[in-house]
């Protein structure tokens, strides 16, 4: 669907199903230089078992009007607003990466309303490496190469497809490379407010993390967990792109999660 | 490094799509010789059927051998997927279908085989699925036979029979102005010598039944989703943009982006026209792929060889290969196959077609069939087999002459494919004195 947040058309997909503010909506913010796709494999479970499902592409990105948002903290008020737009009443906010520094941002804005928090692949702060992100501002294309050098692990690296007959880091390069990467990732770099708004989280939060994550390692995602006193779930032979690396695993890791914090 | 791989082409083709299984550590990919698979449980099930989970179902749509031979050919061409099917016509065939409707119109090169010429102008008509064919280098020949209906631009990156190479840059700005794709058959090149994405190109379809295979044992065809059109940009790709009410209502393009063309035809058409590839044939086809670019190599080195060495016979009038410069798409070649246009001549033996006749039942090593791509040396008279029927005229107008012989240039030592051509050569003669 379509919504307008600041006066831009901004495409949130639904998970194949109409919809409803009046259900409990699960949140899949997207990390830096992706889009709602990378939830593909998440979001349309969801979105057909009692949730309604809210994806958007952050403005700028892929299929959202406006200008990239240069800061986390901004990004995090955008999603509140894009959140009030749409009516949402009861919210599970899910984030990959970035887009899990988005959700920690916006968290305390959004009072009783949020149920859940869940990090897929993430730590309190993503320093990026300042090659990474000169690189992405010359060339968007090599950008997207090396972040995604680093962020397959080594099945993914090996052209191996949790959906049959796909090549993951050809489907990501495609979406990072049209994206404003470098916006994100000097968003990313700059971002400093995650371990304060961390310790103010007090309701059920789940981290989910790759065994072979060099973006975001383990042990940051660890650390994450243990400020959060989060629920824990380690997936081997997968890097950062966890959603698209390991979509199978890693929606269960959030489905059963959901599940037993919506009794 | 390819758009959707790490590693260089040799690599890939040896790697991609496989890694050793944890249950028995088989090195080589195994066959999974089975039509099904255990659902864990009843919501499991209906999660896959309704593509909330990737998986296998059923090997009609997909199966694990399959799949290897899928991610190794999507890698080799720099896609985001692929999808493998029977044969080459009915990769061609998904394509057309997924992209067009009743009422729709193909853009498609003259200078195409056979029975791809026979699919778009006869039997997509019956479907009302129409076709205008053009010298597709023509550049405003091209734009003008571009109609409001039509959805997609056809040709092969090397032309059959007629060996004339595709400029792809130049036809894939033409289709991008018009917010089409452009679909092209690389048989002859493979992605070993040339990978038609990294030239505009959106869609590759192969006949794994050839090089890739390269052993003349399976047949088997694919097609490999670019990832990089728009089809958003305009509404002139409705099965991609639009709701599909059987997988209720979705939009493939906003659901699945890059990977939509490969969701889609593995939704619709691998489920309901059913051209699964069998898994032994693609653990076979895998085979070919491990060592397709020592072959390729091959076969390019005794193409040429073969060539230059036919324009030294005093009987025979005429050769074409696109890496000889009397071929007038030769700058073209040079350009867009710097390690060789492929391994498939044509040539003229003097005789005419009692001439070309002589020639190949002279013939003791190479075999006269109709197949191309096999790493033994394969040759072809038309005028006495395919097309027979046809008089000298309507031989011309099918890119063909009664004197044609078609070689498809095997890995064999090239003296003992020259040795084979002058008995050959020396019974035409004879023939026809």
């Amino acid at each position: 669907m379509n919504i307008v947040v600041n006066a831009h058309n901004t495409f949130v997909a639904t998970g194949g199903c109409t919809f409803d503010s009046k259900k409990p909506t699960v949140v899949f913010i997207h990390g830096s230089g992706l889009d709602h796709r990378s939830w593909a494999l998440q979001s349309r479970w969801f979105a057909f078992h009692g949730f309604s499902v809210f994806a958007p592409d952050l403005p700028g990105h892929s299929l959202s009007e406006g200008n990239p948002i240069k800061s986390i903290e901004g990004m995090g008020q955008w999603l509140v607003k894009a959140l009030k737009v749409a009516g949402c009443e009861s919210i599970h906010l899910v984030g990959h990466s970035q887009g899990f520094l988005v959700a920690l941002e916006a968290a305390s804005s959004l009072g009783v309303k949020l149920k859940t928090l869940t990090a897929v692949a993430s730590a309190l702060s993503i320093p990026v490496n300042d090659s990474l992100v000169e690189t992405a501002k010359k060339s968007p294309e090599d950008g997207a190469d090396m972040l995604l050098k680093w962020g397959f692990g080594s099945h993914s690296r090996s052209g191996i497809s949790a959906v049959p007959g796909m090549q993951p880091i050809g489907i990501g390069r495609q979406i990072m490379s049209s994206n404003p990467l470098a916006v994100d990732l000097v968003a990313c770099t700059r971002y400093i407010n995650g371990i304060e708004c961390a310790k103010n989280i007090q309701i059920p939060s789940n981290v989910i993390l790759a065994t072979e994550d060099k973006n975001t390692p383990y042990r940051f995602g660890m650390e994450l967990a243990d400020i959060l006193n989060a629920e824990t779930t380690s997936i081997n032979n997968a890097g950062h792109m966890l959603p698209i690396e390991a979509p199978k695993k890693t929606l269960d890791a959030i489905k059963s999660f959901i599940l037993k914090n919506s009794e | 490094m390819g758009k959707s791989s790490f590693f260089d082409l040799d690599t890939i083709a040896l790697h991609s799509g496989y890694v050793p299984d944890e249950a028995h550590g088989c090195r080589a990919a195994p066959i999974y010789q089975t039509t099904s698979y255990v659902f864990d449980n009843v919501d499991e099930a209906a999660a896959l059927f309704n593509i909330e989970k990737g998986g296998h179902i059923y090997s009609r749509m997909t199966n694990p051998t399959v799949a290897i031979l899928e991610q190794r050919l999507a890698a080799l061409e720099g896609g985001t997927g692929a999808i493998c099917t029977a044969s080459g016509m009915s990769a061609l065939f998904v394509t057309f279908m997924t992209l067009c409707s009743a009422g729709d119109h193909i853009v498609s090169a003259s200078q195409i085989y056979g029975s791809t010429a026979t699919l778009l102008t006869h039997t997509l008509k019956r479907f009302n699925i129409d076709c205008t064919f053009v010298s597709i280098n023509d550049e405003s020949a091209l734009s003008s036979a571009i109609q409001k209906n039509t959805k997609l631009v056809f040709c092969e990156s090397i032309g059959n029979p007629g060996l004339e190479v595709s400029d792809l840059p130049k036809i894939s700005r033409v289709a991008h102005s018009h917010n089409l794709p452009l679909v092209v058959d690389a048989t002859f090149a493979t992605p070993s010598l040339c990978r038609p994405l990294e030239f505009g190109v959106d869609v590759v379809v192969h006949s794994a039944t050839k090089w890739i295979g390269g052993h003349g044992v399976a047949i088997g065809g694919a097609v490999i989703d670019g990832g990089e059109f728009d089809w958003g940009a305009s509404d002139l790709h409705p099965t991609m943009t639009e709701p599909y009410e059987p997988f209720h209502g979705i939009n493939f393009w906003e659901e699945f982006g890059p990977s939509a063309l490969t969701m889609r035809i593995r939704a619709e058409s691998m489920r309901d026209f059913g051209p699964a590839m069998s898994p032994h044939s693609a653990f076979l086809l895998l085979q070919g792929v491990e060592t397709l670019s020592l072959r390729m190599k091959q076969h390019v080195q005794n193409a040429i060889k073969l060539s230059k060495w036919l324009l030294e016979q005093p009987c025979v009038s005429w050769v074409n290969h696109p890496d000889l410069p009397e071929n007038p798409t030769h700058q073209i070649a040079k350009r867009l196959f710097p390690k060789g246009a492929g391994s498939m001549l044509c040539f003229g033996v003097k005789g005419g077609r009692k001439g070309g006749a002589a020639f190949i039942d002279a013939l003791k090593l190479s075999s006269n069939l109709a197949n191309v791509g096999d790493s033994r040396t394969l040759v072809l008279h038309p005028a006495s087999t395919t097309h027979s029927r046809l008089d000298d005229a309507a031989m011309k107008a099918a890119g063909s002459s009664s004197d044609l012989i078609r070689v498809s240039v095997g890995i064999e030592s090239i003296t003992d494919i020259i040795n084979d051509f002058k008995a050959g050569l020396k019974a035409a003669e004879k023939a026809s004195s």
